[in-house]
């Protein structure tokens, strides 16, 4: 298990340093990517806190997303509160919903979860779309970034938010990483793999299951903040369910449940988005294509190739019959990834 | 220690259980018996708390955990194995005690200290796999270990809990003759503080095994008895022995 741990850490590593050197080279349009990954890069890995790691696969997750977004812009805009202190109210506001939703829809389990969670995204959703105060279908303009001016930071430099995106997304997957190093992550594999037997060990197992999705609730609002202060605008398809799917795709392109699998299915997905719908009109046909690709073979996503690539390389699992023919495909995935 | 006060429960028209009551001292080795139907998976499902009786009322120390879900029992000292090998099939066997050790003792909300920086965890485990055999597999994958040594993980993770009862649906089941010997050598050598109540389809392994037997038939107890009274009983003879011409 260690070995595998620290596989995932030098690929966090690579995604990081990868991200750094588009940084010093980016334009302005590279900015805007690079925060957009970085937004995307934090959502998804809360939704495979909740997905990956403790099998609560949601369809809801960008309504939490959005709801931050909202909260944050309703905190600073309309109400004139400090940008600061709106992120972290709008953050425990979001984690305070999906206590209560979560606390609701860990009482049904597999595809019902998925559908009870998607179901109330689009309440959501429907919500901000027809609440005029929040301006309905046109969304919200004007909302301002947090103001660092007090550090010498500038973050309305596109540059500078870019990096500080950046650096928000690499602490969040350090303080992740140690929380799943916690008695508390290795209850959400135990719940993943069997609830039922961590029930019977005496675990009480909703009330686990709803701290989790509270939790990934939680820094899924924290996303839509910094969403809502790097577009500046926002609209509720920020909430809309095609979203979710989007954060998923992500998710399991990546590979559930290796976190840093997430960080990269954000990169590679808004990468491909942006640089394939440059190329053909008929991107969203070749990114299909891709992910089709990937997650065939029975590999856990990109992580998943890139591990079996790897210990092709080493020799280490000579027993493998399938080693001889997984590095080829492994490279392919992996270069697809830069 | 565990005692039940004539339990009932009927699915729909079908009484499963009927008025059964057991009353099982500390360090008892008690087996329930019964032929296929007699009920016995009902009942062991209403002790550990997966069913709510209709009736009825169960005790473990005095205490009334009738309603009480299956992790509030397991806190409790209620401890079971199940049937069907219940494990975490994508982690080591270490893994898989250190979860179990992480529910029985409720500490999983802790968030921020590490997991390997429990030692008392870790040398729980060790003890634990040494008792059940499996001190050289603690970095095996689940997946590679043998459907025996399966079982045995299957009854760790159970005494992980420290349990005053522990409970055990045929921990045999589906075991080669060999298998068998290690696992009844492993029950045999559970501490005697322990009390041991365990559900078995085949009548001849529990004889040497188990120094109480309850018979069910029909959900209902036939009767209640040292083993070589079971054995010596005419009743017993005609509705489970005959019947199945063993």
């Amino acid at each position: 298990m260690a070995h595998v741990l620290q596989f995932r850490h030098a690929l966090a590593l690579v995604a990081l340093a990868a991200l750094l050197i588009f940084w010093t080279q980016a334009g302005y349009f590279g900015m805007e990517i690079l925060a957009e990954i970085a937004v995307f890069a934090i959502l998804a890995m809360s939704l495979d806190l909740a997905a990956g790691y403790a099998g609560l696969v949601s369809l809801g997750h960008a309504a939490l997303f959005g709801f931050g977004a909202y909260m944050f812009a309703l905190f600073t805009v309309l109400w004139g509160w400090p940008a600061s202190l709106a992120v972290v109210l709008a953050t425990l506001a979001t984690g305070a919903i999906a206590l209560i939703v979560g606390a609701v829809v860990t009482r049904v389990q597999g595809v019902f979860f998925i559908v009870i969670t998607l179901a109330i995204g689009e309440m959501g959703y429907e919500f901000f779309f027809k609440n005029r105060a929040l301006g309905g279908d046109d969304g919200l303009s004007g909302i301002s970034r947090l103001d660092l001016s007090a550090i010498g930071v500038d973050l309305n430099d596109p540059g500078i938010f870019a990096l500080f995106l950046i650096v928000v997304a690499a602490i969040t997957y350090l303080l992740l990483v140690r929380l799943l190093a916690s008695p508390y992550g290795a209850v959400l594999t135990g719940l993943h793999d069997n609830p039922g037997r961590m029930r019977a060990l005496g675990l009480p197992v909703r009330t686990y299951q709803t701290s989790i999705f509270a939790f990934s609730g939680a820094l899924a609002g924290f996303a839509g903040t910094l969403s809502a202060q790097h577009t500046q605008f926002i609209t509720p398809n920020l909430l809309h369910w095609t979203t979710s799917g989007e954060v998923l795709v992500m998710v399991i392109l990546g590979g559930l449940g290796t976190l840093v699998g997430p960080v990269i299915g954000a990169v590679v997905l808004t990468l491909l988005r942006h640089e394939l719908s440059n190329v053909t009109d008929y991107w969203g046909f070749w990114l299909g294509f891709f992910l089709i690709l990937i997650v065939l073979g029975g590999k856990n996503g990109i992580v998943g190739w890139l591990a079996a690539g790897w210990n092709a390389l080493r020799g280490a699992r000579p027993d493998d019959d399938q080693a001889a023919d997984e590095p080829a495909e492994g490279e392919e995935a992996s270069d697809a990834a830069r | 220690m565990l005692r039940a006060d004539k339990l009932c429960k009927a699915f729909g028209a079908l009484q499963v259980t009927r008025d059964v009551s057991l009353d099982i001292p500390q360090g008892a080795r008690h087996a329930i018996i019964g032929p296929n139907g007699a009920g016995k998976t009902t009942l062991f499902n209403l002790l550990a708390g997966e069913l709510a009786p209709d009736a009825g009322a169960i005790l473990i120390d005095d205490r009334d955990i009738t309603h009480l879900p299956p992790n509030r029992r397991a806190r409790l000292g209620l401890s079971r194995s199940f049937q069907k090998n219940n494990l975490f099939p994508r982690q080591s066997v270490q893994d898989n005690l250190l979860l179990a050790d992480i529910a029985a003792r409720g500490y999983g909300y802790r968030f921020w200290p590490r997991l390997a920086a429990r030692k008392d965890a870790y040398g729980k485990a060790a003890t634990i796999a040494g008792q059940i055999g499996l001190i050289d597999d603690m970095q095996r994958g689940v997946a590679e270990l043998s459907y025996g040594a399966q079982r045995q993980l299957e009854v760790g993770l159970a005494l992980m809990a420290e349990p005053k009862v522990l409970l055990l649906d045929e921990p045999t089941s589906g075991m080669s003759p060999e298998e068998t010997g290690r696992m009844l050598r492993l029950i045999d050598d559970l501490p005697r503080s322990l009390t041991v109540v365990m559900i078995e389809h085949d009548m001849d392994l529990v004889f040497n095994h188990a120094d109480r037997i309850t018979v069910l038939n029909y959900g209902e107890v036939l009767m209640e008895g040292q083993p070589e009274e079971v054995r010596g009983s005419d009743a017993v003879q005609e509705t489970y022995l005959g019947g199945e011409a063993e």
